[in-house]
């Protein structure tokens, strides 16, 4: 509608000309400018309402995406994540969604105007006289053939330059990020100089594109320019030969006036496309990866098991990375409910892995690990989950309030059981020591906070759901042997199981039973004393942290 | 923290749109290229004077030919159109290009000045700042700022100009009229301007959401296994809705504004029309008006009204371009730390002596990591350190070629202070071999000479003593072969033998060899050990140990426990004393058999 009023204002003109000429004093001019004002008001509410329509839908499809996408990014697993830095995915969710918001937006309204205004305009211009129009139209086919091989050029010329963009953003990350081994071998002149032709090479390929691209716009302002030509140089012929009226030439000039700016447009609409297009992809890809909603149960789940069911329960379990050795080996081993066991040895042994299987985070072999004597891989993830709370080493907090950070928004848990965790975890009194106490905002990721104090906040929220069986792995790396086995004790009351991943034996000392993993297997077994009588690995790896803890006093 | 460069939610931030110390400074910035400038600027005249020479013969072939049906005359003002119309092709590619041309020489230099600023800057900066951010200030603001000149400073320009030409086309046409048209002036202009704010205000509003939007979605994105750990997916998909949805409400609000001001500059463009056609036709009427005129300032009229439509998205590159201007300025005013003085000391000899005078050292504030260490080094002495992780190992490597500088004390090298040496001298005097031996994408020969040290006979002889040579023979393109990134074509321990090559060609005085803590095969470990035998001999070196098996037979061995030297000696002797080292060495001992 918007189009159909627009283009009525040139052919009032005609009108009013035509009148002006030929009725003189008698035209009705008052008419004819109300009826433009009209039309101006009609197109210019036209246009708004249609403008919001599409953009409004536009921004509501583009939120909905960002949403899909964010929900996709729930179910990735540690893999997924592994494969994606967050960079790659914070610019699929703001620049590839984005791109879709303009396609859908702007390349919408204008891909739909052009084709409108060209319609229209045609029509128009075809009823006031079609000989005229077939004139004036002559020299767009011509002009089409030139655009194209433009376009290709420019796509050649831009794959050029986004190579060129590629080589010298690879020379600087790795430039900066070895700066040590710059400055030790006072590499900054050839670094300089690399970056240097790098740098060049990359202003020459823009300066071509630019060189091509720049072409492009005026070839577009020429179609509407020889039209105009054309219009004036035959039209005013047919005006002089008395064929056309003063007014219709007027109203082909303002027609194709109308026509310029989307013909102008058109390239860059045009890349709009394409760019929303291969944003899509890019999304689509990331949208693939997400885990099925439901993990289909492999089986019946059994119902509630025998009470005498081990809590935790590892049955001849071998476990390999993608693409990798095993990380663990044939591992058996119990967990009785209300015991505290704890999994020693030396780095790497594949202590970390246990509590990922456990939780789930990476997907185990099939009948090999069992929580209350259900195979975890039988059950949705929910079920896992609710069943344990496992504490990894890297403490991540969140940048809200500490109680948040507790709570994590549980619905469940009242101010006093998230206080009590924080008391079994040994931080509540240096929260309540903060200014602003349990509503202290954590910084940064959590850097206002020492390292110690936010891997008790992370055991905190890992006691305040009251989760039958606790999973820590090595939490204690940044608090002392004294505070670490007050802690241990606390949390003896506060969870009934628990299973302790450490490599400080100090702690481990005081559990009921330990493991000793090394090298993927479990080389021993047994209580504390029990295992220094056996005189291996833990009694070597003890008498070790002896002689460091003597060191350290030293 | 109040520095601009290293805070993450500045790059969100847009401010003004013009900045006159900003402007001057890039102003300065493109002085190389004003000639480039001055000739782009020269060409936007030329453009203006051809179009708006088009309807004014659009004007002459109505009143003077088509009206008097003259057929001759009419294809001669044709022929006029059409040379415009070439005319206009030619300058504006030729415009169009000279813009990007600038732009891109611009950004060239831009960022030339930054990489090598960045290239001085001292180590504390680097570890204080994410190599990500320090790339987008080389890669995209630099880019952004170039916007300030192609659609900023030409294009206000450009409009300018193109808007005076119309205004004076019209008075000399007819200034009736031409104040007629005016009259819509003070209207346009008030819209304008009220729109105007109320978009900059709902864009600013747009840009803050986003910024909470990201930084939700990115710190989500860190912390995801916890979220999924507690089973807190629809709490959190709750929150990033909310902010999801806040987001685009602004977004819309955002459109409504620009959306508004787009149709309300177009309609008033009509109501000019029909101001024209309603006084122009009176005029007609009365004889004072040719038709050609009133057909002429109507497509005058288009023209005016364009530049100011196009404001708005002219005024949002210019807030963007500002804004990473501020980011690059500030990164470029940043002073490098840790300069040469202006008159440096050279050394009188170079025999490979140093020492730690009474050091003092601390990353940041009182955490003294080197608490009064002191110690010497001999010419031709292979001393090694050892202590516990942590204990500031590492630390003097830095000190010693002035990565760092103490906070009291003195680090010498051949008698005289690292802060009096001459950068460069001194770090080539100094040589490093690291951990994890770093190699840059190049070829291999890029990797391992240096200017002015040696030609291809000392690197084949660097490459012969490192047990290198067979390696680099086994490649390719030998020393041409060119490395992927982070050399993953080349083993661990390969990238260790090309190192030591390297350190041979630079034939350092004092050679500090921070041990690697990574294993590699046995017979790799062979080669290594002694390609690095051969690399010591003769030189003055001090070993970090990480392993004490390997600095068995060194001349002296240093035991840095809490800040300072805490024992000093021969292996046997330290052994025997039965401290520190000795217990050091029994755990080394027993870690190795476990």
């Amino acid at each position: 509608m918007g189009t159909t009023l627009s283009l009525a204002i040139p052919w009032t003109v005609k009108q009013a000309i035509d009148a002006l000429q030929t009725r003189g004093r008698a035209a009705p001019l008052g008419a004819y400018v109300a009826l433009i004002l009209g039309c101006a008001a009609g197109n210019g509410v036209a246009r708004l309402a249609s403008r919001f329509a599409i953009a409004g839908a536009a921004q509501h499809v583009g939120a909905d995406v960002l949403s899909r996408l964010y929900a996709a990014f729930q179910t990735f697993p540690p893999a997924v994540f592994a494969r994606y830095s967050t960079g790659d995915l914070m610019t699929r969710a703001a620049s590839d969604v984005s791109a879709i918001r303009s396609l859908l937006g702007f390349g919408l309204i204008s891909g739909v105007s052009t084709a409108l205004a060209f319609v229209g305009a045609l029509a128009a211009m075809l009823a006031v006289d079609p000989w005229l129009t077939l004139w004036a139209m002559a020299p767009v086919p011509v002009l089409v053939l030139l655009a194209r091989r433009y376009t290709a050029l420019v796509t050649v010329r831009t794959h050029a330059m986004q190579e060129r963009l590629d080589e010298l953003s690879t020379l600087v990350q790795e430039r900066l990020a070895g700066m040590g081994v710059v400055r030790a071998y006072t590499m900054e002149p050839r670094a300089m100089a690399e970056f240097a032709a790098a740098n060049g090479a990359l202003r020459d390929a823009s300066t071509a594109l630019a060189r091509t691209q720049a072409h492009f716009t005026p070839l577009m302002g020429l179609v509407a320019g020889v039209g105009t030509l054309i219009v004036l140089w035959a039209g005013g012929g047919a005006v002089v030969g008395g064929r056309l009226s003063l007014g219709a030439l007027v109203a082909f000039t303002g027609y194709l006036g109308y026509l310029a700016w989307p013909t102008v447009a058109l390239g860059f609409t045009l890349s709009v496309v394409r760019r929303g297009l291969t944003s899509m992809e890019r999304i689509q890809q990331v949208l693939d990866e997400a885990r099925p909603a439901a993990p289909a149960d492999r089986q019946h789940a059994p119902a509630r098991p025998a009470a005498r069911e081990p809590a935790i329960r590892f049955a001849a379990l071998t476990f390999a990375y993608p693409g990798r050795e095993p990380v663990l080996r044939d591992v058996s081993f119990e967990v009785a409910t209300g015991e505290i066991v704890a999994v020693v040895g030396p780095t790497g042994g594949g202590k970390t892995t246990l509590g990922l299987l456990l939780a789930r985070l990476w997907e185990p072999p099939a009948a090999s690990v069992f929580v209350d004597g259900v195979d975890v891989t039988t059950v949705p993830l929910e079920r896992v989950r609710a069943a344990l709370a496992w504490v990894p080493q890297e403490a991540f907090l969140f940048s809200r309030a500490l109680r948040d950070n507790v709570t994590l928004g549980r619905e469940t848990l009242d101010r006093a059981a998230t206080e009590r965790a924080a008391g079994a975890a040994g931080i509540a009194e240096e929260i309540e020591a903060f200014a602003r106490g349990w509503d202290t905002v954590v910084g940064e990721r959590g850097l206002t906070l020492s390292g110690g104090q936010r891997q008790r906040v992370a055991i905190a929220r890992g006691l305040a759901g009251a989760p039958p069986i606790l999973i820590l792995d090595d939490v204690f790396a940044n608090v002392d042997t004294a505070k670490e086995t007050e802690i241990l004790a606390g949390l003896r009351a506060a969870a009934p199981t628990i299973l302790v991943m450490t490599h400080r034996l100090r702690a481990a000392q005081g559990s009921d039973r330990i493991i000793v993993l090394d090298g993927g297997r479990v080389v021993e077994s047994g209580t504390h004393a029990a295992l220094l009588a056996r005189s291996g690995l833990y009694a070597r790896l003890w008498r070790i942290q002896r002689l460091e803890e003597e060191i350290a006093r030293a | 923290m109040p520095d601009a460069v290293l805070d993450a939610e500045h790059d969100e931030v847009l401010g003004r749109a013009f900045d006159r110390r900003l402007t001057a400074r890039l102003w300065a910035a493109a002085r190389p290229h004003h000639r480039l400038v001055w000739s782009s600027m020269l060409l936007f005249p030329l453009v203006a004077l051809v179009e708006l020479a088009q309807p004014y013969l659009l004007k002459v072939a109505i009143d003077d030919h088509i009206l008097h049906g003259d057929w001759v005359g009419l294809t001669r003002v044709a022929g006029l159109f059409a040379a415009t119309l070439a005319a206009l092709y030619g300058l504006r590619m030729l415009e169009a290009y000279l813009m990007a041309l600038t732009g891109q020489r611009v950004i060239h230099d831009v960022r030339a000045t930054l990489f090598r600023h960045l290239l001085g800057l001292e180590a504390g900066f680097f570890d204080r700042t994410p190599v990500g951010r320090l790339m987008t200030r080389v890669l995209s603001d630099v880019e952004a700022v170039s916007e300030a000149f192609t659609s900023g400073l030409f294009a206000i320009v450009a409009d300018v100009v193109t808007v005076a030409g119309v205004v004076v086309m019209m008075l000399w046409l007819d200034w009736r009229l031409a104040l007629v048209t005016y009259a819509i002036v003070p209207v346009l202009f008030a819209v304008a301007a009220y729109f105007r704010l109320r978009a900059r205000d709902a864009y600013r509003e747009v840009r803050r959401r986003l910024a909470r939007l990201n930084a939700f979605l990115q710190e989500s994105l860190q912390g995801m296994a916890v979220v999924q750990l507690f089973t807190r997916e629809a709490h959190e998909r709750r929150e990033f809705e909310r902010l999801n949805q806040d987001y685009r409400r602004a977004l819309f609000g955002s459109t409504l504004f620009e959306a508004t001001l787009y149709a309300t500059v177009e309609a008033l463009g009509s109501v000019v029309l029909a101001l024209l056609v309603w006084y122009g036709g009176g005029r007609i009427l009365d004889g004072a008006l040719t038709f050609g005129v009133l057909v002429a300032f109507i497509q005058y009229t288009n023209r005016f009204f364009l530049p100011i439509r196009d404001l708005g998205a002219k005024y949002t590159v210019m807030q963007a371009a500002m804004a990473s201007a501020e980011r690059i300025f500030g990164l470029l005013d940043r002073a490098p730390a840790i300069v040469a003085p202006p008159a440096p000391r050279a050394p009188a000899n170079a025999s490979g002596r140093a020492a730690f005078e009474g050091v003092w050292f601390a990353y940041e504030g009182e955490r003294w990591v080197l608490a009064d260490c002191s110690f010497t080094v001999a010419p031709g002495e292979h001393l090694a350190l050892v202590g516990t992780t942590g204990e500031g190992k590492s630390t003097c490597v830095r000190l010693l070629n002035r990565t760092w500088d103490v906070q009291r004390g003195r680090v010498l090298v051949e008698g005289v202070d690292v802060r009096e040496w001459e950068l460069e001298r001194l770090r080539r005097h100094v040589g490093v071999i690291f951990q994890d031996p770093v190699l840059f994408t190049g070829t291999i020969e890029a990797n391992l000479t240096v200017d002015g040290a040696g030609g291809a006979a000392a690197l084949q002889r660097a490459l012969a003593t490192a047990n290198a040579a067979a390696l680099v023979e086994r490649l390719p393109h030998g020393l041409r072969t060119p490395l992927v990134e982070r050399a993953a074509n080349l083993s661990h321990g390969e990238r260790q033998l090309l190192a030591i090559a390297r350190a041979l060609v630079y034939n350092p005085a004092v050679l500090v060899l921070d041990e690697a803590t990574s294993s590699v095969d046995p017979e790799a470990e062979r080669m290594i050990q002694d390609a690095m035998a051969r690399l010591m001999a003769g030189r003055t070196t001090i070993t970090i140990a990480h392993r004490l098996s390997t600095i068995q037979n060194a001349d002296r061995i240093l035991v840095l426990h809490r800040g300072r030297i805490h024992e000093e000696g021969t292996h046997g002797e330290l052994l025997r004393r039965g401290g520190l080292y000795a217990r050091l060495h029994e755990l080394g001992a027993g870690a190795a058999r476990g």
